[in-house]
């Protein structure tokens, strides 16, 4: 396996599971900071942990880029006015994107 | 005499302890609890160490176009409008998570929480008649404006501010330091 495939499993193993410990200290709010679903949390909490190895073994990650779009990719690294306020207009425009849900 | 269970009023007094830290008023406590004054009085001091501040909630609906205002009460209802469609949260609890969230995020990006407590609750009774939604046409975002602002062609406040906005005494400060490489 190389280098990088091993990371990119470390990094799924990560994620799945601190998605899962902030799903069980408190769903909605952690919905909300993942950008999913109550519903996808709840399949996620759920998983056991010989599922979740299985999971991060993947050689694709799990975990995708919520800022795809080139205004929000625009305001992440703008600078011009401080960033405090374009932190702010990222975190409205993220709110009010679609969130990842159970199909 | 109202018919409680004991176990309801502890939720109750769970809610109105965690609404008092966060810095509601008592208008707050009354209409989202079925506690009594006195008890919510009682809670309050024993909380907060002294008595909560009287007289009526002065707010209007005014306070939430202002520029800075605005952004903040925005991100605010925006996070609320996540967890009401997006989970199970709803009334004071789906109040209560999305104003820590809206905390954590304003301690993350080094604001000031410019909307109270308070102030979030009186957005969420006012919404819907007094104020109401609108989409910027650059950024697509939402944010909160006027019953009669209009829609088309509505641009955001932070997609053009007007030539004043952060320029406060203090945003410039802050802003300076920032530019400083830190020794």
């Amino acid at each position: 396996m190389s280098d990088m495939q091993t990371e990119i499993k470390e990094l799924n193993l990560s994620y799945l599971m601190l998605a899962q410990r902030m799903i069980w200290e408190d769903k909605e709010s952690s919905a909300y900071r993942l950008g999913i679903s109550a519903q996808l949390a709840e399949v996620l909490s759920d998983l056991s942990p010989g599922q979740v190895l299985k999971l991060a073994a993947a050689n694709v990650m799990l975990c995708r880029a919520r800022f795809d779009d080139r205004l929000i990719l625009g305001l992440l690294t703008s600078h011009a006015r401080g960033n405090a306020m374009a932190q702010s207009h990222t975190a409205i425009l993220l709110a009010g994107q679609p969130v990842e849900a159970v199909a | 005499m109202r018919n409680k269970s004991v176990l309801d009023e502890r939720d109750e007094i769970q809610t109105a302890a965690e609404l008092i830290t966060l810095g509601a008023r008592l208008q707050v406590l009354e209409t989202e609890t079925s506690l009594s004054r006195e008890r919510l009085i009682k809670l309050y001091k024993e909380i907060k160490g002294c008595s909560p501040s009287k007289g009526m909630l002065p707010f209007s609906e005014d306070w939430y176009l202002g520029w800075e205002p605005n952004v903040h009460a925005s991100l605010f209802l925006d996070i609320h409008r996540y967890l009401q469609q997006h989970t199970g949260a709803r009334g004071v609890g789906a109040l209560i998570k999305s104003y820590k969230l809206y905390l954590e995020h304003v301690a993350a990006s080094q604001l000031d929480p410019v909307l109270t407590l308070t102030r979030a609750w009186t957005l969420l009774r006012f919404f819907g008649s007094l104020l109401k939604s609108v989409r910027c046409t650059r950024c697509s975002g939402s944010f909160i404006g006027h019953p009669l602002t209009a829609t088309r062609g509505y641009v955001c406040g932070l997609c053009k501010p007007p030539s004043r906005a952060g320029k406060s005494r203090r945003m410039l400060a802050a802003y300076s330091e920032q530019a400083v490489p830190a020794g």
